[in-house]
């Protein structure tokens, strides 16, 4: 009877670990097969035409061995390297202590700067560059005229058309992937590590560097690649800022390419390949740099809410983080709305010249603005759920290492964000027009680009935050009998809600904005609003450009806005939890 | 017989105007045919480059009301875009198109030479100003827009520089703005007319003036509206007039020594899912209907009968079109000795 009894339960226990490892097998072939769908088939197709001749369509090596020899591929490349690398330092040096002031200090008008600092995220760079045009031209920029006004100078105070404006510019809309990154690990953070800092006599700032800013530094890194990789990609700031200076980065190149008869779309593939490489180290030097170390933040404990107070520092503090508010929103969006309200922007903001007309156009008179305003927060919403939905089964493959050659699908799921979006768009088009997946002209394709170009923000995002949760918590859960999956759903996910709320924002905001993924994908049927707004520009009707524009910074704030809304209500219940938790 | 052509020619004349005052035209017999054949097929998908978004869809909508049973979509992207589209369609064999329209010829003589255009005579094509009725002899491209690169202005410019070497003197150093030939079609075409009028001489004393180089040629109005310049070269002349009629400071000024005349062209794909459509809408195009709407939003119309707004007409206005043969060859020179000389 006894012996009966052990064999059944080690029957049972078997069937399972047999059922347990079927899941695991069916999660992993299905998640296997998906990123095959999504990034390795388009992937495949533009390195198969990096190969090719574009005129013969032959096979050929003469595109690479173009790229390595003269000296006009390799100076906008250069640029390229110089504008993403002051782009990705002055994004940090931005971002990070903004992110600090804003989730752990007592400054005043924390809401407005967190506000403002996700609406320069939601800005169409090529919008905030009109809107710095407007404001910054050497002639007629407005506050070039104030500032001769004042000073009496003849000459402009800034110039927008540089190297210098463009790095500027493109900074100030980058802070916000740094910003958000850092913030969510932040308020992850327990303040426990901080206070012993603080017990031991340590000031403010040192625990900020000896304590916090070490514990936050797999969200500080990633926010830095990923602000690098913003300015290798970025096409709309330096094709307004820097074509008047004659200067071309590697985005600007590839539009040339797309320029020449017939377009040089092979050659621009095998342009795209230095990218990889360069991604490719910036994710290595991040493997070496955090090493071994820890980071496991979440350990069961409750969090509690308590600011850090700034004292005399308040408002020195605000003025520091108002500076990305103000620059990439406050006075770029005063530009556009004026020229949004205008009958005709050339007469200046006088009273006869205002108008609700191009609003009322947008959304009431005109279909194609309805439909695209529709899409893009449909493919948006939708592509952003899917990404993190993968983001996460990479990172937690990746992270408890469940899989042997976990670190290839890790490298794999991060090459698509630094192809620029106008090479990647053909590879979505070679993938998907043909048998057996001919998607072309429909949602799904759009959606596939979408997540494919933005999956490695979710998969960074989703795996700083499991770096930061201890995996004891999930042994704990399995040693009392819980599968793998229950685990994860019960244990895992939950604790990554906040971080995930932050993470979906990541990829739902860079989407809605994205244009060039795009470009020949959309159809007449999917058109999205970014697509819309560049054929306003491309026709000259800045007033309808920034109207549109303006209504899609509502539309997306308001999304982050419930976003937010749905994570400061499980914060709240989360810390009320906890404080019952305590001990009176 | 001369006195009877010419009163049914006069009867014609009025009719036609009658019919254009009630933005109606008769459907010929011809029509019929293939509007029947076209509403069998049902769906017309348009890939336009040429008329910015407001103007292809007025079109598009006229088009629709007036052959109803069609279900029309409308693509409008860059004319590049449109065509580097329409190219990995073929490569991909999964063409969508039934009608492209871009603004650049260069992108015919490759659809052509890949044999992907199919030739056809459009019926109303002999309404069409007679210099652009057969720029192909076998048939598989026709005009499809009449686009006019000039010099604009601010309308704080009393005295605009008439020609385009008035654009070198003095006054005008530091006040321009322009295109890039890289970007912009049309201010390609510009490159290689003037280099053919005036040589390399004219871009290096153009260089000296410091001008201020955009993407697009529409960039010129954007620099004259925001006051950064004074003075457009190689400027769009339809768009600068939608500018001036919508109240905003600029002027345009046709120079004495040619505005440069860059044609829009047309086609129907060889494996477009929908010919007959792509054709009925290709005679559409030179209806008076269209040619009203063009008049309209001021581009130059596609028949002799419609005057261009402000009863402009294209024998009123002195124009260059750069020659066909060898056109690639010289637009990549140009775009070269434009970076050379120029940046």
């Amino acid at each position: 009877m006894a012996s009966s009894r052990s064999v059944s339960a080690a029957r049972s226990a078997s069937v399972g670990y047999r059922c347990h490892h079927a899941f695991r097998l069916i999660v992993l072939v299905i998640l296997l097969a998906v990123l095959a769908l999504l990034i390795v088939q388009p992937l495949g197709w533009i390195v198969f035409n990096s190969f090719h001749d574009d005129v013969t369509g032959q096979w050929t090596l003469r595109n690479y061995v173009q790229i390595f020899t003269p000296t006009s591929l390799w100076a906008p490349l250069f640029n390229s390297l110089v504008l993403a690398t002051a782009v990705a330092v002055i994004s940090t040096l931005l971002g990070v202590p903004l992110a600090w002031l804003v989730a752990r200090t007592d400054m005043p008008m924390r809401g407005f700067v967190r506000l403002f600092t996700m609406a320069a995220f939601v800005t169409p760079s090529f919008i905030g560059a009109l809107g710095w045009i407007l404001l910054a031209a050497p002639n007629s920029g407005w506050l070039n005229v104030g500032w001769r006004a004042l000073s009496g100078a003849d000459w402009p105070l800034l110039s927008i058309y540089s190297m210098i404006g463009t790095i500027f510019v493109c900074s100030i809309y980058t802070v916000p992937y740094t910003f958000t990154l850092v913030s969510s690990a932040l308020e992850e953070m327990p303040v426990e590590l901080e206070d012993a800092a603080t017990t031991l006599g340590s000031g403010v700032v040192k625990t900020m560097f000896s304590v916090t800013i070490p514990l936050v530094m797999p969200a500080v890194l990633v926010g830095f690649i990923l602000s690098f990789i913003q300015g290798m990609t970025l096409f709309g700031v330096p094709a307004f800022l820097l074509t008047p200076s004659g200067t071309l980065v590697v985005t600007t190149k590839l539009a040339e390419f797309y320029q020449l008869f017939p377009p040089a779309l092979y050659m621009s593939a095998a342009y795209c390949m230095p990218l990889i490489a360069i991604t490719g180290m910036l994710f290595y030097a991040r493997r070496c740099i955090l090493g071994r170390r820890q980071f496991t933040t979440v350990g069961g404990k409750g969090r509690a809410g308590r600011k850090i107070r700034l004292k005399g520092w308040r408002l020195p503090a605000l003025a520091f983080a108002l500076i990305v508010p103000v620059t990439a929103v406050v006075l770029p969006y005063i530009a556009i709305v004026l020229v949004s309200l205008s009958r005709a922007w050339g007469l200046g903001p006088i009273p006869s010249n205002l108008t609700l007309h191009w609003y009322r156009w947008a959304i009431f008179e005109n279909a194609e603005t309805q439909r695209a305003i529709v899409n893009s927060l449909l493919y948006a919403g939708g592509a952003a759920s899917f990404c993190m939905i993968i983001g996460i089964l990479v990172a937690y493959i990746v992270e408890r290492k469940l899989l042997r050659g976990a670190g290839l699908i890790a490298a794999l799921v991060t090459i698509p964000i630094i192809i620029p979006g106008i090479v990647l768009s053909v590879g979505f088009f070679s993938a998907y027009t043909r048998q057996p997946l001919t998607l072309y002209g429909t949602a799904t394709i759009i959606i596939a680009a979408f997540v494919a170009t933005f999956l490695p923000i979710a998969y960074s995002q989703a795996g700083s935050i499991l770096k930061g949760i201890s995996p004891d918590l999930e042994r704990a859960a399995r040693s009392v009998g819980a599968t793998e999956a229950r685990t994860f759903a019960s244990i895992t996910a939950p604790l990554m809600r906040g971080g995930l709320v932050a993470g979906w924002l990541l990829v739902f905001i860079p989407i809605m904005r994205e244009l060039s993924v795009a470009i020949f994908l959309v159809s007449p049927r999917t058109n999205v609003m970014t697509t819309l707004i560049y054929n306003y520009k491309d026709g000259g009707n800045y007033e309808a450009v920034c109207a549109a524009s303006a209504l899609l910074l509502f539309a997306t704030l308001i999304v982050v806005l419930l976003a937010r809304f749905v994570t400061e209500g499980a914060a709240y219940r989360r810390r009320n939890a906890a404080s019952l938790g305590a001990v009176p | 017989m001369a006195a009877f052509s010419r009163r049914h020619v006069l009867m014609g004349g009025a009719a036609a105007l009658a019919a254009s005052a009630l933005r109606i035209s008769p459907v010929s017999a011809a029509d019929d045919a293939l509007y029947a054949a076209a509403k069998k097929e049902g769906a017309l998908n348009l890939y336009w480059g040429s008329y910015e978004q407001k103007t292809i869809e007025e079109i598009r909508d006229a088009f629709k009301a007036k052959y109803p049973g069609i279900e029309v979509s409308l693509l409008r992207q860059a004319s590049q875009t449109i065509f580097t589209r329409l190219r990995l369609e073929i490569q991909n064999d999964a063409v969508q198109c039934d009608s492209i329209g871009t603004t650049n010829l260069l992108h015919y003589k490759d659809l052509q030479k890949l044999g992907a255009i199919q030739p056809f005579k459009p019926t109303n094509i002999n309404m069409v100003p007679e210099a652009f009725r057969n720029i192909d002899p076998e048939n598989t491209y026709h005009v499809g827009a009449i686009s006019l690169t000039t010099i604009n202005q601010s309308t704080s410019v009393t005295a605009p520089p008439a020609s385009w070497t008035a654009l070198l003197d003095a006054p005008w150093a530091n006040q321009i703005t322009t295109g890039s030939p890289a970007f912009s079609g049309d201010v390609a075409s510009w490159v290689v007319a003037i280099r053919k009028k005036y040589g390399d001489d004219f871009l290096r004393a153009f260089a000296k003036q410091k001008p201020k180089v955009g993407q697009s040629n529409v960039d010129t109005v954007t620099d004259i509206l925001s006051g950064e310049r004074k003075v457009g070269s190689a400027a769009p002349f339809s768009y600068s007039l939608t500018q001036q009629a919508a109240g905003n400071p600029i002027g345009v000024t046709v120079p004495s020594d040619d505005a440069i005349l860059n044609l829009g062209l047309t086609a129907v794909p060889t494996k477009a899912p929908h010919p007959n459509a792509g054709k009925l809408f290709t005679d559409f195009l030179y209806s008076v209907e269209v040619s009203n709407i063009l008049a309209k939003n001021f581009w130059p119309t596609l028949r002799t009968d419609v005057p261009w707004a402000e009863g402009r007409t294209l024998e009123s206005i002195k124009w260059y079109r750069n020659p066909v043969d060898n056109l690639a060859a010289e637009v990549a020179e140009g775009i070269a000795k434009w970076k050379e000389i120029v940046g």
